[in-house]
């Protein structure tokens, strides 16, 4: 229609448009009359890990760990030279953790936020105990975590150590101990051992904890939310358990990357 | 300046004197240093306070509350709802580059974003204590926006402990400003802000802040509030959040180091009884503050002419 384009030709009489809301829709359960989650789990059950080896031919060592839908990929280099003239008697430690964009609900920002820095100090805290880095003076270990898909934060940063510490492991870097980490979520007074993010977004606090198993120590412990004394530390009782449970899954697979070598 | 070499003579000085309770100051492992609070220091603000820890750590926090939009997120339905009708908090930690020469420039930039990250994951949340969804004032569309800003002006130990007391007392001395909501009947909903200064109300909720206790492991011992060199000889930190119900709003270990399972159970013990303690003394130190204030404000001041004190 020619004519003057800023008169608008529409209707004379406008009505808001009707926005359907699904009040039908139930709210999910968490867990059934049996104490059984979503995807069949208990309560303490952690989810089946895949853990591999090897993958990243350019890195010292490398390891890509899989719990169901969080994906985690690691690569180390080191040891190598500390590119500022500084003397350290230890070993440098750099951990840098990315988050690709297309990896959580909504899409993250390509360059590093301060959540990715945080997190990034912690993996760094989690790792340094367990790793020999008075034996490397002058030089620097790059561990770099990249996270491809994210189901639940805390199940996903205790993945990344987990993938990390073998990573470090397969780069043949001397370690006192594997760093095994599990988190747990508190929903409801009950905790629900490495929750994915339906659940997350319903709980109250969340704890990860990151376990040397042989050696019998904590590295890391983090934990959010108001929680009882006594809920704490029957979490940490049932996380040390499944880090337990996680380290012969790193040596299993440790083993095989042995294996295939010499092959 | 605060040290960052220690020398092995120094180092074992201190773990010898942890064990045998005795600290380089004469204090035990579980003494604080003397705590100065003062709030409403600075007009301009929400609420603020200061806090001086010993002769050391110096903290200033400054609450500003602001007229903002609802936060809507792209979650899960319910849980967008209940955003919907609460305001925020957002925290901010800045290390002056006063309180060291470290500080200047970029220098403090990783540690001011772990120090934010700390606070923001206690004080964001139900964990944090205060009402958020009286801080609401239109659901779905406009809330209060509380930020807090802390800065730390002079480093002597003890920086998180004395950030958490601080902003504690900050919330304590906020005045929201009152809200009149008026619908106009169309679905339309007006509201005015009264700039009364008198007409304000008191954050709700304050008192259920928590407070932070640094439990630092040396040797096979642990003490709380160190100074700096007593923090190079740590070799790993737990941060205990605990609010006066005596529940544990979070739970942090950092350094290099680790920490054995049933030490880390008695650790957050320990804090937690020590910071149900410290709440204590602390709110009572804001009683009194009030108390002197409201004597003072009571007292008819004997009025001198502008120029008759010489």
């Amino acid at each position: 229609m020619s004519g003057d384009r800023r008169r608008i030709q529409g209707p004379e009489v406008t009505v808001a448009p009707i926005i359907i809301k699904s009040t039908d829709r139930e709210k999910i359960q968490l867990k059934d009359i049996n104490g059984q989650r979503r995807d069949g789990r208990n309560l303490e059950d952690i989810r089946p890990i895949f853990l591999k080896t090897g993958l990243i031919s350019q890195a010292n060592g490398s390891a890509y760990i899989e719990l169901r839908r969080t994906k985690i990929a690691c690569g180390v280099y080191g040891p190598r030279q500390t590119k500022i003239p500084s003397f350290s008697g230890r070993g440098n430690l750099n951990c840098e953790i990315k988050f690709t964009p297309f990896s959580c609900l909504k899409r993250r920002q390509p360059y590093r936020d301060a959540q990715e820095k945080e997190l990034s100090q912690l993996v760094y805290e989690a790792l340094a105990p367990s790793i020999r880095l008075d034996l490397l003076p002058k030089s620097t270990i790059d561990i770099y975590i990249s996270v491809l898909e994210n189901d639940g934060m805390a199940s996903c940063f205790a993945a990344a150590i987990t993938c990390a510490s073998v990573a470090v492991a397969d780069a043949g870097i001397e370690m006192l101990d594997q760093v095994a980490a599990c988190s747990a979520s508190y929903i409801d007074g009950d905790i629900y051992m490495d929750s994915d993010l339906v659940e997350e977004q319903r709980e109250s606090g969340s704890l990860i904890l990151s376990y040397m198993p042989s050696l019998n120590e904590v590295t890391h412990i983090l934990q959010s939310g108001k929680v009882e004394v006594s809920l704490t530390t029957q979490a940490i009782e049932q996380c040390t358990d499944a880090c337990s449970k996680i380290y012969s899954v790193m040596n299993h697979s440790l083993l095989e990357s042995v294996k295939n070598k010499i092959q | 300046m605060p040290p960052t070499l220690i020398s092995p003579s120094e180092n074992d000085y201190i773990i010898r004197g942890v064990d045998s309770n005795i600290r380089a100051d004469g204090r035990g492992r579980l003494d604080y240093r003397q705590v100065i609070l003062e709030t409403g220091l600075i007009t301009q603000a929400s609420g603020s306070a200061r806090c001086r820890l010993g002769e050391g750590t110096d903290v200033l926090v400054g609450v500003k509350v602001e007229f903002g939009a609802v936060e809507l997120d792209g979650a899960d339905e319910d849980v967008a709802e209940i955003k919907a009708k609460r305001g925020r908090v957002i925290c901010n930690v800045e290390c002056s580059p006063i309180a060291s020469q470290q500080f200047a420039g970029r220098g403090a930039d990783d540690f001011n974003n772990e120090l934010t990250q700390m606070l923001d994951r206690v004080l964001n949340g139900p964990q944090s204590g205060l009402n958020l969804e009286k801080l609401c004032i239109i659901p779905g569309q406009h809330c209060w926006i509380v930020y807090i800003d802390a800065i730390v002006l002079d480093y002597a130990g003890n920086i998180l402990d004395t950030i958490f007391m601080t902003t504690r007392a900050a919330l304590y001395s906020t005045r929201i400003p009152k809200t009149i909501i008026q619908e106009r009947g169309d679905g339309e909903i007006e509201f005015d802000i009264l700039d009364d200064v008198e007409e304000c109300e008191r954050i709700e909720g304050w008192d259920k802040v928590p407070v932070a206790i640094t439990l630092n492991k040396i040797g096979s011992r642990h003490i709380v509030d160190a100074t700096p060199l007593e923090e190079l000889t740590t070799e790993a930190k737990l941060l205990v959040t605990v609010n006066k119900d005596g529940k544990v709003c979070g739970l942090q270990k950092s350094g290099g180091g680790s920490i054995e399972p049933s030490l880390l159970i008695d650790m957050v013990q320990t804090g937690r009884s020590l910071g149900q303690s410290l709440i204590q003394s602390l709110d009572e130190m804001l009683q009194r503050e009030e108390n002197d204030i409201n004597l003072k404000r009571a007292q008819k001041e004997r009025k001198l002419g502008f120029f008759a004190a010489t």
